[in-house]
């Protein structure tokens, strides 16, 4: 612990588990990359190719376009675009309520707060049922409010530790500067959260992106998403590790490079808010 | 209101302009409750009345292969209290959870105490090291197959290499092979999530304890037992409970790299209500089954978020 009177061998250690830590990342998706671009005859040699001497995108081609990857990935932006805008335009109204006029006590708070625990298969069947009665079944409009839904609770827990920690004192000079509430709002308080709210759009992006599990249970071939694509794979033991890891590429690059940009507000992405790191 | 004190009539004030419309008022008045309206109507129409029409379907016959909804008392529950495979996946979801929670927040922490002092490429070691959070799970699920799978995965071989005898291991369909392989997808996933946390606790400790500590000649594990521990126990109960609430939901993985299988072995209870719900067609039963996984998941959320939030409030 004692950070400045680390001796060799402790630095030696520290540098190895490090090492390690890297490599136990890092090794899985090498593993990946590498299998994407990999022809089918090294898919299987002894011992195994670490590089193929003659990479090759037909995986790439094979995974977008006869697994309906491509389609997978149109739905997915299309999905998690809108379903992030919608969360933002309906969370930060209400993580402002909550942080300036503590609405609703903190019942209301914690029930937002609860949704985010709550089991997903609690929900999705009854979610199914209704879905298929009213024809939402299937469509990018469904998946997109089930999303919204789904994104809320992050979205307005960190917009609400945001606005928290933002001084009162420009708002209150624009009410009486003869603003009304809205204007102060829209003018003076969004203006100044909108890094907060970029961010925020971010990590509900990515959990847009990265969803698995109401996409497989209210979408079919219509409005299916990127990792619904990966059922394909399933059963089909040994032929499909090219055009799986192709499609795996695609997927993870994209969430990956958000995920980077908005590091420094990943403490805070992760606890909601609650930490603020 | 006590807010109204800050400016008398907000709404349209000022010399020249036309007095304040009654409608104009009455927003201005409810003001914090419409900025609400939209989010909360939204999440109610698709948590607060699927649940509450969840609760009909868990009390009436509803299977795709019987016909009609007849109210059928407490069978639905009876038939998922009574399913070996239920009670089992209860098991398996208790097991993995505290495997993964466990692994998971020991490696963090090593990790964050080891990052958490300043040197070169530390930030480029950072970025490295949260990767996995930013992939999805199913994606993490068919990954770790691939490295695990026989004959193609080359697990086997790097481990027959180093331990210079021949592995010969079917990861994902021998126990307890298989549940090492997904207590290890899950620890590659998500051990950055307590890792990041629990750096946010250490950075924020400040530095003068650890020199008074020095001053005093405590050694490094008393520094670490009095002054570090005690300094982020919220940031580890935090972590812990976030990421408990999130494992017993265990799916993904689940599906990608075992099915449930070898049998119905590795079924989380997720993954059971899944398979009962839309693979057989039993909604009435798989909904009475969700309905007993959320009172147990409720009761979680109950103990551990309340004291959270209670925690969160004193600074």
């Amino acid at each position: 612990m004692n950070i400045g009177h680390l001796g060799r061998w402790s630095r030696l250690l520290r540098f190895a588990a490090l090492a390690l830590a890297i490599l136990f990342v890092l090794g899985p998706l090498y593993w990946v990359a590498i299998t994407s671009i990999k022809p089918s005859n090294d898919y299987l040699a002894v011992p195994p190719v670490w590089f193929p001497s003659q990479p090759t995108l037909i995986h790439y081609w094979a995974a977008l376009f006869a697994y309906r990857g491509l389609d997978g990935l149109i739905n997915s932006v299309i999905v998690s675009v809108l379903a992030t805008l919608l969360s933002a335009l309906l969370g930060t109204p209400m993580a402002y309520s909550l942080a300036r006029f503590n609405t609703g006590g903190q019942h209301l708070s914690f029930w937002v707060l609860s949704q985010r625990f709550l089991p997903p298969i609690a929900v999705v069947l009854p979610i199914f049922l209704i879905y298929r009665s009213t024809g939402l079944y299937d469509t990018h409009a469904g998946l997109i409010i089930a999303y919204t839904v789904f994104t809320l609770p992050v979205t307005i827990w960190m917009m609400f530790a945001y606005f928290r920690q933002m001084p009162r004192s420009l708002e209150e000079a624009a009410l009486v500067d003869g603003c009304t509430r809205w204007e102060s709002f829209i003018r003076v308080a969004v203006p100044l959260a909108l890094p907060g709210v970029v961010a925020a759009s971010v990590f509900a992006f990515i959990a847009c992106w990265t969803e698995f599990f109401f996409a497989l249970v209210l979408t079919s071939r219509h409005a299916f998403t990127l990792p619904t694509v990966f059922r394909a794979f399933l059963g089909f033991q040994g032929s499909q590790y090219g055009e799986s890891s192709a499609l795996s590429m695609v997927s993870l690059l994209p969430s990956i490079a958000l995920g980077i940009l908005v590091q420094k507000h990943l403490v805070r992405g992760l606890t909601l808010g609650a930490v603020r790191g | 209101m006590t807010e109204a004190s800050t400016a008398e009539h907000p709404a349209g004030r000022g010399a020249g302009l036309a007095p304040p419309t009654a409608y104009a008022l009455w927003c201005d008045r409810n003001f914090k409750w419409l900025l609400v309206a939209p989010a909360v109507a939204l999440i109610a129409a698709l948590s607060i009345y699927p649940l509450l029409f969840s609760i009909w379907i868990s009390f009436v016959n509803y299977d795709f292969s019987v016909p009609g909804h007849d109210f059928v008392g407490l069978k639905n529950f009876r038939q998922v209290v009574a399913d070996p495979v239920a009670r089992w996946s209860v098991v398996v979801t208790a097991m993995l959870t505290a495997l993964d929670v466990t692994f998971e927040f020991l490696l963090g922490l090593g990790l964050a105490l080891i990052m958490v002092q300043s040197f070169r490429w530390r930030g480029l070691i950072m970025s490295i090291l949260i990767i996995p959070l930013f992939i999805s799970p199913v994606i993490v699920g068919q990954v770790w197959a691939l490295l695990l799978q026989r004959p193609f995965g080359p697990t086997d071989y790097l481990l027959s290499q180093l331990l210079g005898f021949d592995v010969t291991i079917s990861w994902l369909t021998s126990p307890p092979w298989n549940f090492i392989a997904l207590v290890l997808a899950d620890v590659w996933q998500w051990t950055p999530f307590m890792f990041v946390i629990l750096l946010a606790g250490l950075t924020a400790i400040p530095p003068h304890l650890y020199e008074a500590a020095e001053l005093d000649g405590v050694g490094n594990w008393s520094t670490f037992r009095y002054i570090t521990l005690p300094y982020i126990g919220p940031m580890i109960t935090l972590a812990i409970a976030f990421r408990l609430l999130d494992a017993i939901k265990l799916f993904d993985t689940i599906f990608m790299m075992t099915g449930g299988g070898p049998g119905t072995s590795t079924y989380t209870s997720s993954y059971y209500l899944y398979q009962v719900g839309f693979q057989q067609f039993h909604l009435g039963q798989a909904t009475a089954g969700s309905w007993l996984f959320l009172i147990l998941t409720a009761i979680i959320i109950m103990g551990l978020v309340r004291r959270l939030l209670r925690a969160e409030a004193k600074p």
